[in-house]
């Protein structure tokens, strides 16, 4: 099988807001495909049709070659989804949370026990599986999160958000494991986050999605590379600024220089390579260099660009409402 | 089909490993049904007269002990339900529904782990009810009275978990359930007998599976019977009342927790 997820012109409507609007894509096997949108883009919507928890208005979604509407019960028992929030049972140990899992996902009871091992091996919490979850820190939960979403050798996972609210040294190790389980498993894996550089360390293709439509779909390298100008911010002393300007236009890499006195502003396609060749043209001129600084396009560039500077407060219907739960929850 | 049970049982362990970790619950939950056999026990003992009238020759408070343990049984069953919208709020639901497991084995776990802690709870009750004096004429009665109570408690968690399937938040659940809990108590001969209430009520009365079963555990219990209600005829509506409250949870909540929360 070629493609582990597709969906063709899917769309879901709340009363009238169109949360999915005529979305398709594919995701080969094997793939890490990283999921990412703005508060409300349809990102949620997405990924409840794709888990079965929502039904589309129309249009067609495949997961593992199933389709979701009418094989339902073959696409869950494909899938491992580890949810935003955390969900296993505070008051019961991870090893009887795993335990649960295991039995809700119908692996025979003679394998359970070896299932359950490995999980914890992989996970590195093998020595805390007979404490209950309530002893445990927002990443050991969250580990254990994922351990429950691979006991199943599911063929698609999917995480949503792994690593929210989640330290730096955690949501490192987070990603360690994610690699891992990709290489030990060979799954596809369906990921959703807002940190670009998540996205960026892990996926081998993004989907941009906003106001319910996918705007682009590519890998990170080439997405940044679109994006085009690398910046190079130079501040120089002595010698004759022009020659130093003619010489640096003879560069092919150089698209554009602004000079402003002793200060140049150049664009260029290929920040590296051109930074060399500049030391060197200065050296032969005597020109000293105060201070040089290169910028390069990060995905954070890519996807304002895609999806615009403005807040999303506005959110759809679905949204509002969920975010609505979500507050009240913090309140209570 | 074959899973039914095993995705049941799947279910039902991890209600019961839940309970199991909130011990302290289980003695909070006593105060009020131990309150009443003690208060309204005592404070209606001067109503042995009207008892005796119908058949009873002992004090009012054995009378009325098979009444507070069905309330018990009441009460425990139809709060049970609520951690369905925990469920639905913090994720498990949708773990559970996400897994190839049914639908309708969600309901019916978490309705199997509510009776048996409806009946845990029940004996309990007994308990207190044995140590303030209450006498039971045959001590093996109670196996047929636990079975019963699992039984009735079984259908009365039914009511809770399609309230909680359809509610979407607590404040319209405790609403919901205080509106029908009381009244169904109220309205059944928990502590008064069938033959001495006004006509109107004991018709509504007789509309009332609580009543069934009250009059069922009140037989059990003293031996006595009661307006000419027949046990056979108790055992048929819990029965009845039993099965068609599994059939209409299931319903209910696989279609409930196919809408979004």
């Amino acid at each position: 099988m070629l493609y582990s997820v597709e969906t063709r012109s899917l769309s879901k409507i709340f009363g009238t807001v169109n949360a999915v609007n005529d979305i398709s894509f594919a995701i080969k096997s094997g793939e890490i495909f990283g999921f990412l949108g703005p508060n409300g883009a349809g990102k949620s919507t997405t990924i409840m049709i794709l888990t079965t928890l929502l039904k589309p208005t129309s249009g067609q979604a495949l997961v593992s070659g199933f389709d979701v509407m009418t094989q339902a019960k073959q696409v869950r028992q494909s899938i491992g989804y580890v949810q935003q929030e955390s969900t296993v049972d505070e008051y019961l140990t991870g090893r009887e949370n795993l335990v649960l899992q295991a039995r809700l996902n119908h692996i025979p009871k003679e394998q359970i026990n070896k299932r359950i091992d490995e999980v914890l091996e992989l996970i590195e919490l093998s020595d805390r599986q007979n404490d209950p979850v309530v002893t445990y820190s927002g990443g050991m939960r969250k580990r254990l999160d994922i351990a429950g979403g691979l006991l199943h050798h599911p063929k698609v996972l999917f995480l949503d958000e792994p690593t929210v609210g989640l330290d730096i040294q955690t949501r490192r190790k987070i990603w360690e494991y994610i690699k891992k389980i990709h290489k030990e498993f060979e799954m596809t894996i369906f990921l959703t986050t807002h940190y670009m550089e998540e996205a960026d360390q892990l996926c081998d293709r993004i989907g941009i999605i906003d106001h319910g439509k996918i705007q682009v779909i590519d890998s990170p390298e080439n997405m940044k590379n679109a994006m085009g100008n690398e910046v190079i911010s130079l501040i120089f002393e002595n010698g004759n600024s022009n020659d130093f300007l003619s010489q640096l236009h003879q560069i092919d890499l150089i698209k554009k220089i602004n000079a402003d006195n002793n200060k140049l502003t150049i664009f260029t396609s290929k920040g590296t390579e051109v930074i060399p060749k500049i030391f060197q043209i200065s050296s032969e001129l005597q020109i000293k260099i105060i201070s040089l600084s290169l910028t390069q396009p990060t995905l954070d560039d890519v996807f304002i660009s895609y999806t615009g500077r403005e807040i999303r407060d506005e959110d759809t219907g679905f949204n509002r409402k969920r975010e609505h739960a979500k507050m009240k929850r913090l309140r209570a | 089909m074959n899973y039914l049970m095993y995705d049941t049982y799947t279910i039902f362990w991890r209600e019961l490993k839940r309970y199991r970790k909130s011990r302290s619950g289980v003695l909070i939950r006593l105060i009020q049904p131990a309150i009443w056999i003690i208060v309204i026990g005592n404070t209606f003992s001067g109503t042995r007269p009207l008892i005796q009238s119908v058949g009873f020759e002992g004090p009012y408070i054995e009378f009325m002990a098979p009444g507070v343990i069905i309330l018990t049984a009441i009460f425990t069953s139809i709060f049970g339900g609520v951690n369905t919208l925990w469920d639905r709020r913090y994720g498990f639901m949708n773990k559970a529904l996400t897994s190839p497991i049914s639908r309708s084995s969600i309901a019916l776990g978490k309705m199997s782990a509510i009776s048996l802690i409806s009946a845990l709870q029940s004996s309990l009750i007994i308990g207190i009810a044995l140590a303030i004096g209450v006498t039971f004429p045959n001590p093996f009665m109670i196996i047929p009275i636990m079975a019963v109570v699992i039984l009735f408690s079984m259908g009365f968690s039914g009511i809770s978990v399609i309230v909680a399937a359809t509610a979407k938040s607590q404040e319209t659940f405790w609403g919901v359930i205080n509106f029908l809990g009381m009244p169904l108590f109220m309205l059944s001969p928990a502590l008064f007998p069938l033959e001495l209430l006004p006509g109107w009520l004991a018709t509504i009365a007789k509309l009332n599976p609580v009543t069934y079963t009250v009059l069922l555990v009140r037989e059990m219990m003293t031996g006595v019977s009661e307006g000419g209600i027949s046990a056979l005829l108790s055992i048929g509506v819990i029965a009845v009342f039993v099965l068609v409250m599994i059939g209409l949870a299931s319903y209910v909540f696989t279609r409930e927790v196919n809408k979004p929360f």
